[in-house]
């Protein structure tokens, strides 16, 4: 054997299903020349349910539980899209009251989603505290959710035609509370972690991806806006009561992790001023639209998507007019950003295979559905 | 000289009490970092096992000793199994001539500063073993990125040492301690004490420093296949270290005993000493709570591009001090001076621009104007579907 | 530089402050009004036999099909103390497969099953979480006694008052059966 053959031995790494920093189970085969990734291979599937085809043995009302299950961070989001989706189908008109208190409850949502990001996204990069400084805050959302909807993960509560029940009197005055709390600590984090100097070393400049191939991987949600292209589909394609709030998108420019990750801190604060309007909207008015008791849908086929905290999502609805879905399809955000991961892996170091990694914001309960 | 039957008797002891007085400061000090970083964190740290979950590092410890040695089947066996004490023995021998008073140490060298350079290298090679012997990819990585790391913060380092031995005249750790009864060298010489500071955060393995056991990328390093009491070794041989490196930085820059009360009794300036060693771990267990960590290219451009040229320009400038006999707050200045122009450099070249496009990011984000709502009246009746 | 001393400040104000962790086994924290935990058979007292029919219909809408039920003729029917024809015979819920999704709840159209508080109840065995018609009574009276539980539509569903409406002269006049509306849980607890 040669010298330049000697150098040509990669090592391959199997980072993951079992590593403690890929988010649940997700599987990377990393082809390593010392500790740069000449070549990556994403093995996924290890939390395969089968959602979409139990989907298909599900009557309407039950399929809510599947959603809360696929992206388990942001399960009243996904229980929106998939009940607009029948909706849609149905033709129903939801009171505005329920509206309101859906698009309240999803931004609640989002940030709660984005903190556990922030707190995680430090764990990737070595910080230990940010996580239990961002869960402190969620679990005050969490509590929210608790007295709203009786569970603190699995809500099922966003139900076709409105919500599961009105919201608990002193609601408003609950997550106002709460939003003083979480905004305080989004600074905190904000102040730990954005601009620490490691930090800002360890993602500054990683895993760049520009705008154009960015589109072509079909990257949505904040990854997408950090490499500059404004497309959220509150704003492009708004749904519920979204047109009756104003808020910012940010974007970004350079496609960095940093700015992945900033683009999150920033949404918390939109989030939190969405949630003030919608309180401050909040209309009097039945929250449940008279429908019978079993959904069925005519037939036909409707794509719904919306704005998740992870990204796009989108259901593609197909029904032959009894109870049960006769297809079901779901554009999950999480799956469709990690395509992007190779192109923003490719010549990094093993340690930013976690950040880049990290960054996505991946949820493997919806990647592998 | 002929060694008798009673000296060996006697060493015997002293290396047992030794071994005994660091494990007990080791184990207090998984207790400490649990706790402190618990707090740090909003949270109460252990307190299950005694008061205040004190006995907790016991529990720990009878845990790890039950616990199965397993060892993977392709490893090196022997190596393997030696690894664990090629690493804690060294880190105990270095114990040898830390003086904890000016009376109390087991041999109070000449030379103990060489000694400590010397023995203190040695952990490499345990380390470097314990990765490639285990036969797993990410022990292989981990030991080769701690060869590497542990390398190149030993220069800095020893430069420092060195720096505070041409301070002292002295290579005897006493002597260094009773030269700072007045003035602490960490008031001498600041710049000397972060970068010792930090060159030791690197060569115990401490966050920002952790790269090659980085839980979240090598999974432990050269330590993942290691179980059981070889793990424990290991740990306790850190928590050696990182004491160590609290130790080290009192003699060297906070006066060890001497400073600020000068001669007290044994008893109490032992306690002053340990009180600053402590001060100092915690310091260590802070920045584990603050900071993410390091990549290894990072980590090694921080320490060839900056700490090294740091370390020696601040050796530079002791010895050019020393020898044209300038008067002490000439140093002070220099070393400020050099501390403030690195952080201005950090800030200006990293701070502010990520700053700006933060701010520019908040500045620039696309409104989204709500249309005004159409005031209809809320739906009394909701439409009704047909129901069959 | 400066952000990291930010970030020691930060890190370090939590030292003074009392830590947000609840010491769990020795305390609980409280779990709101509206909290789905583990669901239960409610206890119909007027004619002290449960609310359920054995309709079958949450076992045919359970998305994980954790439940089942067989249901017999009531005999409580047959001497008149009751306007259920049929009752609950023998009733079983898997906890470990329940989701806590409580559209068992909302589908029962006779009030007979009620999400609880009850949360805490890991077992060694494997099928120690199987709750039969005894377990899921008991729990469900304490549910009644610990919320005062109403029923939602008591015309119907409440013994006393659903045979007092269909003979006048029998009329269970001591029964306290609330408002007929459906009580809101933010009440309880
Ligand atoms: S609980 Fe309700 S729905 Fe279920 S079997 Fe009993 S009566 Fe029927
Ligand atoms: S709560 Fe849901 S899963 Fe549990 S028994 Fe009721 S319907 Fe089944």
């Amino acid at each position: 054997m040669t010298t330049t053959d000697q150098r040509q031995v990669d090592m391959m790494l199997n980072l993951g299903p079992q590593h403690p920093a890929t988010h649940g189970v997700f599987r990377m085969l990393l082809t390593l020349d010392g500790e740069r990734i000449v070549d990556m291979e994403p093995h996924i599937g290890y939390l395969h349910r089968g959602s979409e085809k139990l989907c298909e043995n599900e009557s309407y009302g039950q399929i809510v539980t599947l959603f809360d299950r696929m992206d388990y961070i942001a399960n009243l989001n996904n229980e929106l899209v998939f009940v607009r989706a029948v909706e849609r189908l149905m033709g129903l008109e939801v009171p505005e009251r329920a509206q309101f208190i859906r698009v309240l409850l999803c931004e609640l949502n989002r940030v709660a989603s984005h903190l556990l990001f922030l707190g995680t996204y430090g764990l990737d990069v070595g910080a230990m505290t940010p996580v239990m400084y961002t869960f402190r805050e969620r679990e005050r959302i969490q509590n929210i959710f608790e007295s709203v909807t009786g569970a603190r993960l699995m809500h099922n509560y966003i139900r076709i035609g409105g919500i599961k029940e009105d919201v608990p009197s002193d609601f408003t005055a609950r997550v106002r509370a709460a939003l003083e709390f979480v905004k305080r600590g989004v600074d905190e984090t904000d102040r730990l972690l954005s601009f620490n100097e490691v930090f800002l070393l360890r993602t500054k400049g990683v895993g760049v991806i520009d705008a154009k191939t960015a589109v072509s991987c079909g990257l949505t949600g904040p990854n997408l806006r950090a490499s500059g292209v404004p497309y959220d589909v509150r704003k492009d394609n708004p749904y519920e009561v979204y047109p009756y709030l104003t808020f910012k998108v940010p974007v970004g420019e350079r496609g960095d992790c940093w700015d992945r990750y900033y683009m999150r801190v920033l949404e918390c604060h939109e989030s939190i001023s969405m949630i003030e309007q919608c309180l401050d909207l909040l209309p009097d008015g039945p929250t449940m639209t008279q429908t019978r008791r079993i959904a069925r849908p005519p037939k036909g086929e409707v794509y719904v998507h919306a704005e998740n905290p992870r990204g796009d999502i989108g259901v593609f609805l197909v029904s032959d007019g009894s109870d049960k879905p006769y297809r079901l399809k779901v554009r999950p955000p999480s799956f469709c950003n990690l395509v992007a991961l190779r192109p923003m892996l490719l010549n990094s170091y093993v340690a930013d295979s976690i950040a880049i990694l990290g960054s996505i914001d991946i949820v493997l309960g919806e990647v592998d559905r | 000289m002929s060694v008798t039957l009673l000296d060996i008797v006697w060493a015997a002891v002293g290396a047992v009490a030794l071994v005994t007085a660091v494990s007990i400061l080791g184990v207090s000090l998984v207790w400490l970092e649990r706790k402190f970083l618990g707090r740090l964190q909003g949270r109460p740290g252990p307190n299950r096992v005694g008061p205040f979950g004190l006995l907790q590092p016991v529990a720990d410890g009878i845990k790890l000793l039950w616990k199965e040695d397993v060892s993977p089947g392709p490893s090196a066996k022997v190596l393997f199994y030696v690894a664990p004490l090629l690493v804690f023995v060294p880190s105990f021998v270095v114990w040898l001539t830390i003086p904890f008073t000016r009376d109390l140490a087991l041999r109070n060298l000449d030379t103990s500063v060489f000694f400590f350079v010397a023995f203190s290298t040695l952990s490499i090679v345990g380390v470097l073993l314990a990765g490639w012997s285990a036969a797993s990819k990410y022990s292989v990585l981990g030991g080769f990125r701690a060869a590497a790391q542990l390398v190149s913060y030993e220069i800095p380092l020893i430069v420092i040492a060195i720096t505070m031995v041409a301070l002292a005249g002295s290579m005897s750790f006493v002597d260094i301690v009773e030269a700072q009864r007045t003035v602490p060298y960490i008031a001498l010489v600041p710049l000397a004490a972060v970068l010792f500071f930090i060159a030791g955060l690197a060569e115990i393995g401490r966050t920002p420093f952790d790269i090659y056991l980085a839980e979240s990328e090598v999974v432990g390093g050269p330590l993942v296949e290691y179980s059981g009491a070889h793990w424990a070794v290991f740990y306790l041989a850190e928590y050696g270290n990182t004491f160590l490196v609290g130790a080290l930085t009192a003699l060297l820059f906070l006066g060890g005993w001497s400073w600020p009360f000068g001669t007290l009794p044994a008893p109490a300036a032992v306690a002053l000493f340990l009180t600053k060693s402590y001060f100092v771990t915690v310091l260590i267990f802070w920045v584990r709570g603050t900071y993410p960590r390091l990549r290894i290219d990072q980590m090694m451009s921080l320490g060839w591009k900056i700490l090294i040229p740091l370390s020696f320009v601040t050796l530079v400038t002791v010895v050019v001090q020393r020898f044209y006999g300038w008067p002490s707050w000439t140093l002070t200045l220099m070393s400020l001076a050099t501390l403030a122009l690195a952080a201005w450099l950090q800030t200006r070249l990293q701070g502010a621009p990520a700053r700006a496009l933060a701010e520019k990011y908040r500045r620039d984000a696309v409104v989204v104007q709500a249309k005004p709502r159409l005031h209809r009246e809320a739906p009394a009746a909701a439409k009704v579907e047909a129901s069959s | 530089m400066i952000a990291g001393l930010k970030g020691f400040l930060t890190t370090i104000r939590w030292v003074f402050k009392r830590p947000v962790t609840a010491n769990y086994p020795e305390e609980h924290l409280p779990v709101q009004p509206r909290y789905m935990g583990f669901p239960a058979l409610l206890w119909d007292t007027t004619a002290d036999e449960p609310f359920c029919t054995g309709c079958m219909v949450c076992v045919r809408e359970c998305p994980t099909q954790c439940m089942s039920a067989r249901m017999h003729d009531n005999p409580n029917f047959a001497a008149g103390t009751s306007h259920r024809r049929k009752i609950i015979e023998h009733f079983e819920i898997n906890y470990n497969r329940c989701i806590l999704c409580g559209i068992c709840v909302d589908v029962c159209a006779f009030d007979a099953i009620e999400m609880t508080h009850e949360h805490e109840l890991a077992s060694y065995a494997r099928n120690g979480a199987r709750a039969d018609l005894p377990i899921l009574l008991s729990q469900g009276r304490r549910w009644m006694e610990r919320s005062g539980w109403r029923p939602r539509n008591p015309e119907k569903n409440v013994a006393g008052v659903a045979l007092a409406k269909r003979a006048p002269a029998t009329a269970a006049t001591k029964l306290d059966t609330g408002s007929g509306k459906a009580p809101s849980r933010e009440d309880d607890a």
